[in-house]
């Protein structure tokens, strides 16, 4: 066992938890004791290195919630059904009132309980997913979203989880289980941020989503940290028959970020869309796996993931698609686009296909180029500055999956944030190959 | 399936017979003498006794390779024989008149009439049986033209420099486990030096074909191109039909100089194995070329035998404005995997490589495309593209892709794209209303959709190909 697993046990050892999570703690804590810890020859970790985690000394909780850091983190402006925590502590005062069907773990009632025991750390494959393994040992709070057969939620949830600097790193465990019943419909935002650049803290989060039959879920998935924040994450979603599930995720900051989606097509007519951007810069390193299961057939899947790495940053994409053997008429693509900007930043891309069954139809595609010149040239004939030009295009880049967000508050949150993103010119212009 | 349609799966091996040869074969077992004998066997000089031997050591430290998407029961290496001679060869004949009528036979058999003014003109071939070079041909008239063409064993002797310079120069022998263990036991195989400014003036070949029993195939080809030198090389193998699993365990090196061109294909026919998945060859080569400033690699393969393929034809685009290419068929039938593709690294400025790999899958086969392409910060304006297509036939096979991307470099242009998809109903029912029965539209379909890869193979070999093609593919359409 490696020190922060080590840590990490004792950690858990630490939390006060209700004894109805006991079961899932233990089989947590023995997987992920028992687990190895990946380096550069684990498949699934070959690009990213866990040193960041092992050098984070003193990890602790938190002790106290901070509402000042709050301030400085500005939310999506939506009329929603807001849980706001804090380092992991949930945050009463700037939370809304709950509607029946969305419970903290910790107020849930004996039914509620029966519902989160029969899902929670069933959807994700912890022997599969270490971190998955921790975020089971470390189950504690956590945001409970059912909806019953037939009902719409009327407002999205919108969960704000905020990263505060403290004298020590701060560890926190994010938890959230969505059971859509049959012909239910539901709006989920998970927004993750941090208030200072200078912080290591280490989040741990894991969304486990179960869509029954016919019913459907928005989902996006924010993550605007900063610089030197650590974040594993997951999103595990089991589909059943008709069901629909339409994602979108973006991803900034952090010196180490990991996040996997895992969608398994369980029910025929299942469909799943999946939009990313990952954005990093300076010396951020971010790292999505995606992993499409079709297990039935007739479902369909779609994936764009799109980056553009700057600076001394680093990407990784991975994306497998795996039909099996009865998955007949599966329709699946994906496709990754990647600009580099920087001599010094890195791309890994992985699209896999592993298929078993004939009468379907699978393409991937991946690219990595800097921006079009023909473009550049185009614009800066029209009197466009090179710079302008620049930001223009690489805007225009994300732009392209940010207006089929469905979710118009989420657009016009972060459209600005992108254009500034872009506007900065000190990161983007004056990078050799622009000249 | 029709059980008409699996008597038709079942169809012969062509190359598959045995012919009964006196043999010196080792027994089986690896250990450092079995090294010194195969050494001594080969009068080799001290330096080349050391080499192998260090690469045996570092070989019993290493682990096999289990990343591979192919699951075969583990391989016994003391088991296996790592030297074996027809007894004929003994005695060092000549020429061809001085080589045992019963291996020519064998040869004739194959196809590949080893006397020269029956060959097909202009293709020079040298015959490796089991671990020994039985004949090269026309080895006079390109000496002429300053070609060497010679087996490996027989340069070590007349070429030594040559060989100490580019040996184990583009795979070191603790480069992967196969090639340590190549290094370690390389018996035969072909060298190739074209000297600057050469065009080589006929296609070369090499004709492989293992014939003992629970022997191993260890060849090692080495192939250099001085500088501005061209040479198109050919290689073909075959495998008599066996219930065991035979070890081939082979290692290519190119080295392509400043403005050299290397094209260097291969038609592997390997025993695939009978219909349950029984017997045949195990594959695992390593074959990777070094390309110089404006040299030229390419790698044209079409894969149809052997029950096991793991197989990474590569190329180091090492100096400024250099090419790769990487031409690939794949197909597998009943029992048969394959885990093949290429590696790109692109270090110099300007480097240009192209993929294009097609994978078909029969019966209950499995074929993956494995593949990396590396921009490193130095290879400004490097540029990719990779296309890689799987054609599934059946709905009990399986197609693979798994191509890694890595760029340190803002100026290329990487572009991989990939499809999967069936033989499409549309495409058979309108050849099939032309009058075309299904068997024929499948077997069209099929050479069309590797077209690509076979107009880069030389003319009669892409004839073969094709054959290949249809006899592998025969019965497979349900």
């Amino acid at each position: 066992m490696t020190d922060f697993q080590q840590t990490a046990l004792e950690l858990a050892a630490e939390q006060q938890t209700p004894v109805w999570l006991a079961a899932l703690r233990e089989q947590g804590a023995s997987t992920w004791a028992a687990a190895a810890w990946p380096g550069r020859k684990t498949e699934h970790w070959k690009y990213i290195s866990l040193a960041p985690l092992q050098q984070c000394e003193q990890l602790g909780w938190s002790s106290e919630s901070d509402d000042v850091a709050l301030d400085a983190v500005e939310q999506v402006e939506l009329d929603a059904i807001r849980l706001v925590f804090v380092d992991g502590r949930f945050n009463a005062a700037r939370s809304s009132a709950l509607p029946a069907g969305v419970v903290r773990f910790a107020d849930a009632n004996t039914e509620q309980q029966a519902l989160i025991q029969q899902h929670l750390g069933k959807v994700v494959d912890s022997e599969r997913h270490l971190f998955a393994a921790l975020s089971n040992a470390w189950a504690a709070d956590g945001v409970l979203l059912h909806v019953a057969p037939g009902h719409k939620l009327e407002k999205p949830v919108y969960i704000v989880n905020v990263s505060t600097a403290q004298a020590n790193p701060v560890a926190a465990s994010q938890r959230v289980l969505v059971v859509l019943e049959e012909n239910a419909e539901a709006e989920l935002i998970e927004h993750y941020a941090s208030d200072s650049a200078s912080q290591n803290g280490f989040v741990n989060s894991l969304t486990e989503v179960v869509v029954g039959n016919n019913a459907q879920v928005q989902h996006y998935r924010i993550n605007l940290e900063q610089e030197d924040l650590l974040h594993v994450g997951g999103v595990h979603v089991n589909l059943q028959r008709d069901a629909r599930f339409h994602g979108f995720t973006l991803a900034q900051g952090s010196r180490l970020k990991r996040i996997d989606y895992q969608v398994n097509m369980l029910g025929e007519g299942a469909h799943l869309e999946l939009n990313g951007v990952y954005l990093p810069r300076n010396r951020q390193v971010i790292d999505y796996h995606t992993n499409v299961e079709h297990c039935v057939p007739h479902c369909t899947s779609n994936e764009v993931f799109r980056g553009i790495i700057g600076d001394s940053a680093k990407a990784i994409f991975n994306g497998r698609i795996h039909i099996h053997p009865q998955a007949q008429k599966t329709l699946a693509e994906l496709s990754n686009k990647n600009l580099l900007t920087s001599r010094t930043a890195e791309i890994n891309t992985k699209p896999e296909l592993e298929i078993y069954a004939d009468d379907v139809r699978c393409a991937h595609g991946a690219t990595i180029s800097q921006l079009d010149e023909t473009s550049l040239y185009y614009l800066q004939s029209r009197g466009v500055t090179k710079a302008d030009a620049i930001t223009m295009l690489s805007f225009g880049f994300i732009n392209e999956l940010l207006n089929q967000v469905p979710e118009q508050a989420v657009q016009d949150y972060l459209r600005p944030r992108l254009v500034s993103l872009f506007g900065q010119p000190s990161e983007m212009v004056g990078q050799i190959g622009y000249e | 399936m029709t059980e008409e349609v699996e008597s038709l799966i079942r169809k012969d091996y062509a190359a598959g017979f045995h012919s009964s040869i006196e043999s010196e074969t080792l027994p089986p077992g690896l250990n450092e003498d079995v090294i010194r004998f195969i050494s001594a066997k080969k009068g080799e000089p001290e330096w080349l006794l050391e080499w192998r031997l260090k690469a045996f050591r570092s070989w019993q430290e290493m682990e096999e390779p289990t990343w591979a998407h192919v699951h075969y029961p583990e391989i016994d290496f003391q088991a296996v024989s790592y030297y074996s001679a027809p007894k004929s060869m003994d005695s060092k004949p000549k020429s061809l008149d001085e080589v045992d009528p019963e291996l020519l036979a064998t040869y004739e058999k194959l196809g590949i009439p080893l006397h020269e003014q029956e060959m097909l003109a202009g293709v020079a071939v040298d015959a490796v049986f089991d671990s020994v070079s039985v004949v090269t041909t026309f080895r006079e008239k390109l000496l002429e033209a300053g070609v060497i063409f010679c087996p490996i064993s027989e340069a070590v002797h007349k070429y030594p420099e040559l060989i100490k310079q580019y040996l184990g120069s583009v795979v070191p022998q603790k480069d992967n486990f196969y090639a340590a263990l190549n290094s370690a036991v390389f018996s035969d195989g072909s060298f190739v030096y074209i000297p600057k400014g050469v065009r080589c003036p006929m296609e070369l070949s090499t004709y492989f074909r293992i014939n003992e029993m629970n022997t191993g195939q260890f060849e090692r080809t080495l192939i250099v191109a001085d500088e501005g030198s061209y040479v198109s090389y050919l290689e073909g193998c075959t495998a008599p039909m066996r219930d065991e699993n035979q070890l081939h365990a082979a290692v290519v090196e190119l080295v392509a100089l400043d403005n050299a061109q290397i094209k260097y294909s291969t038609v592997q026919n390997w025993y695939p194995g009978n219909a349950e998945g029984k017997g045949g060859i195990y594959n695992f080569v390593t074959k990777r070329g070094v390309a110089h400033t404006n040299a030229k690699i390419s790698w044209t393969q079409v894969e149809t035998g052997s029950a096991v393929t793991w197989k990474y034809p590569s190329c180091i685009l090492k100096g400024d404005n250099s090419v790769g290419e990487f031409y690939s068929v794949a197909l597998t039938n009943n029992f048969q995997q394959a885990d093949t593709g290429t590696k790109m690294i692109h270090l110099g400025k300007n480097t240009r490589s192209t993929i294009v790999a097609k994978g078909i899958s029969a019966g209950r086969s499995d074929s993956a495309y494995r593949g990396l392409v590396r921009i490193n910060p130095g290879a400004e304006g490097g540029r990719n593209y990779t296309q890689c297509d799987s054609l599934l036939i059946g709905d009990r096979c399986g197609a693979h892709t798994f191509p890694y991307i890595e760029s340190k470099n803002p100026s290329a242009v990487v572009e991989h794209e990939a499809t999967t998809s069936k033989v499409s109903d549309d495409q058979l029912f309108l050849c099939q209303q032309r009058g075309l029965d299904a068997e024929k539209a499948v077997s069209m379909i099929v050479n069309g959709f590797c077209r690509e890869v076979f107009k880069e193979l030389p003319m009669e070999f892409a004839v073969e190909a094709g054959k290949l093609l249809e006899v592998s593919l025969e019965g497979s359409v349900g």
